[in-house]
C-alpha cells in the first residue's frame, strides 16, 4: 500500500527563487524504511518537509495517506507524519522534559488518560525517566536528541521522519537509536532517514534514495545503489568502509559484508 | 515575514549607489528623512517619496524598497483611519500616512544599501566606543540568522500539532510561546559561543586595534554630497515659500 506519493514535484523556494526539488517521482509503501542521502544542498530536507505539509509542492503532488498535503493543514499531516528535526534547541521550551513530551499529544487532542500512559511509556523507552520534571533546556546535547525523538514516538505517528539523527551523537547512542529504528520497523511504522551517516545507515540495509542537485539520481535497494560507485561519487556521497574493503579485495564472495565480523570470517577462510 | 523584512536588510549590488562612501549614503538617507517630517503638504512629501523611489531605482534595490511599503501599508492605513476618526480631515489623513511611507523608506534606503562593515565604519568615524559598535553591527548582522531561526522553529512547532494562525487572540499570543522561548534560548546559546569564539581570537587584548580598511572620500562622494545638500536646502527653501493647495 502506497502511503507516500511523489508525483512530478518542483519547489521553487519563495524568497531566493532557486528550484530546490526538480520533477521528484517517488512512492514510500508502508512498512518501509527509507534513507535519503546526498551532499550537502541536495534537496533532502526539502523533500521530507513536503511529507508533513511544511512545504507545499510548487508543481505536481504529494500526497500522504490519500490526501493532497495542499489541501489540508500541516497540524493535521503530522499526526500522520512526525519530524524529529535536526537540531532539538529548535523545538525545546516548556519547564519540564515531561510537558515537552505531553505538548504535541495535547495538541493533537488526546485524552489526559492518554497523555499520562504514552508520556510514561516514552520516558521509560528513551532513559528520560529521572529527567521527568528536570527542563529540557539543560540536558546534555544527545539527552536533548533523545528527548525529541520521544516527543515524537509520544503520539504514535504512522510516518516517522527522522533529520540527521546522528549528529552529535556518540557511539552508543547511535547503537540504541538503530535499535530504535528497528523497533519501528519492526512496529510496521514507515521510518524516513534523512542522513550523511552511511555507516550508520549501512547495517540496516534501507531502501535508498540518492539525490542531487534536487534531483533523484538513484532509487533501490542500498546494497545495489552503493555498488554503482560511478553514480555515488558523481553525487558526492562515499561507499561505507565495508563495501570498499569487498571491492578493494576484488573477490567475490556471496554478499557484501553487513558486519565487520562477516569480513574477519571471510578473511579468515569462512562464508561470509 | 522574512519577504518583509528583506527591505531593510542589505543585499549586495554593484550600483552607483552603493559604490558611495556609506557617510553620503546616511547624509542622503537624513535629508529624506528630514524633508519627509518637514513637509506641510501632499504635494511636498509626495515629492520626497518620488526621490526616494528614483534613489531605490539607481541603487537597483526597487523591489526590495517595494517591500517596505508593504509593511508599512498596514500602519500607513491605521493612522489614514485614526486621522479620520478624530476628524482631522482627509488631506491631513492622507499628508500622515504618506509622511510615514516615505520615514520608513527613506531608513530603509540606507539599510539596503549599507553593509554591516560600513556600518561599523560609520559608526567609529562618529567616535561611539569599540564594544558598541561591536555588539551593535553584530546585533544587525545576525538579524537574517535570528528571523530563520524562527522560522525552523515555527516549522517544529507546527509539525508537533501547534496552529499559530488558530484560535482566540488570547490563545494566538499563547500560542507564540513555544516560538519565542527556543529563539531567545538559541540567541542566548549563540552570544555565549560568539563571545567565547571572540575571546579566543584575541578580541580585546589590544585597547586600540588597527583596522584593516578605512573611510575615504573621493570625487564623485563629494559631487553628490554637495548636489544632495544644495537639492535639500532647494526642496527647504520651497516648503516655506510656495504654498500648495493640498
Amino acid at each position: 500500500m502506497t502511503l507516500i506519493e511523489f508525483d512530478r514535484v518542483t519547489y521553487v523556494h519563495q524568497t531566493t527563487g532557486g528550484t530546490a526539488l526538480k520533477d521528484i517521482n517517488l512512492k514510500v509503501e508502508k512498512g518501509e524504511t527509507v534513507a535519503v542521502v546526498g551532499e550537502n544542498g541536495a534537496g533532502k530536507t526539502t523533500l521530507v518537509r513536503h511529507i508533513n505539509g511544511l512545504l507545499k509542492p510548487s508543481q505536481g503532488s504529494v500526497r500522504v495517506d490519500g490526501v493532497d498535503t495542499r489541501e489540508t493543514t500541516t497540524a493535521t499531516l503530522s499526526r500522520k507524519a512526525g519530524i524529529a528535526f535536526q537540531n532539538p534547541d529548535h523545538q525545546l521550551f516548556s519547564d519540564s522534559v515531561e510537558n515537552e513530551v505531553r505538548f504535541a499529544m495535547k495538541n493533537f487532542g488526546f485524552s489526559d488518560a492518554t497523555v499520562a500512559e504514552r508520556c510514561d511509556w516514552a520516558l521509560g523507552y528513551f532513559g528520560l525517566e529521572e529527567y521527568r520534571k528536570t527542563s529540557p533546556l539543560i540536558l546534555s546535547g544527545g539527552e536533548k536528541k533523545r528527548l525529541t525523538l520521544a516527543c515524537i514516538l509520544a503520539w504514535d505517528p504512522s510516518i516517522v521522519i527522522l533529520d540527521e539523527p546522528t549528529v552529535g551523537q556518540d557511539a552508543n547512542q547511535k547503537e540504541k537509536l538503530s535499535q530504535i529504528i528497528k523497533m519501528l520497523k519492526d512496529g510496521g511504522k514507515t521510518v524516513i532517514l534523512v542522513s550523511h551517516d552511511i555507516e550508520f545507515l549501512w547495517p540496516m540495509q534501507p531502501r535508498l534514495v540518492v539525490m542531487s542537485g534536487g534531483r533523484v539520481a538513484a532509487d533501490g535497494p542500498m546494497g545495489e545503489v552503493m555498488g554503482n560507485k560511478e553514480l555515488i561519487e558523481g553525487a558526492r556521497v562515499t561507499q561505507p568502509q565495508l563495501l570498499r574493503l569487498y571491492l578493494a579485495l576484488k573477490a567475490k564472495p556471496r554478499t557484501a559484508f553487513l558486519e565487520v565480523q562477516d569480513a574477519g570470517r571471510w578473511l579468515s577462510g569462512g562464508a561470509p | 515575514m522574512y519577504w518583509l523584512a528583506g527591505g531593510f536588510v542589505f543585499r549586495r549590488v554593484i550600483s552607483p549607489f552603493h559604490k558611495l562612501d556609506p557617510r553620503v549614503k546616511l547624509l542622503i538617507s537624513g535629508e529624506f528623512f528630514v524633508l519627509a517630517l518637514a513637509a506641510f503638504s501632499i504635494v511636498e512629501v509626495a515629492g520626497v517619496l518620488a526621490a526616494i523611489i528614483l534613489t531605490a531605482a539607481v541603487a537597483k534595490s526597487l523591489r526590495r524598497i517595494g517591500r517596505v511599503f508593504v509593511f508599512s501599508a498596514g500602519f500607513g492605513i491605521f493612522i489614514f483611519v485614526v486621522n479620520i476618526i478624530f476628524g482631522l480631515g482627509l488631506v491631513s489623513a492622507v499628508l500622515y500616512s504618506v509622511r510615514f511611507l516615505a520615514i520608513i523608506s527613506s531608513t530603509s534606503v540606507f539599510f539596503v544599501t549599507t553593509s554591516p562593515d560600513e556600518l561599523e565604519q560609520i559608526m567609529k568615524w562618529f567616535r561611539v566606543p569599540r564594544d558598541v559598535v561591536f555588539a551593535f553591527v553584530t546585533a544587525v548582522r545576525f538579524i537574517p540568522v535570528v528571523m530563520l531561526d524562527a522560522f525552523q522553529i515555527m516549522d517544529a512547532q507546527k509539525s508537533r500539532g501547534l496552529e499559530f494562525e488558530k484560535g482566540s487572540i488570547p490563545r494566538r499570543l499563547r500560542n507564540t510561546i513555544p516560538l519565542l522561548i527556543p529563539l531567545v534560548v538559541n540567541s542566548v546559546i549563540r552570544s555565549g559561543e560568539l563571545a567565547e569564539a571572540m575571546e579566543s581570537r584575541a578580541y580585546g587584548s589590544t585597547p586600540r586595534p588597527t583596522s584593516l580598511y578605512g573611510l575615504s572620500m573621493k570625487w564623485y562622494d563629494r559631487l553628490v554630497t554637495i548636489v544632495s545638500l544644495v537639492l535639500t536646502a532647494g526642496a527647504l527653501y520651497i516648503y516655506y515659500s510656495v504654498r500648495f493647495p493640498f
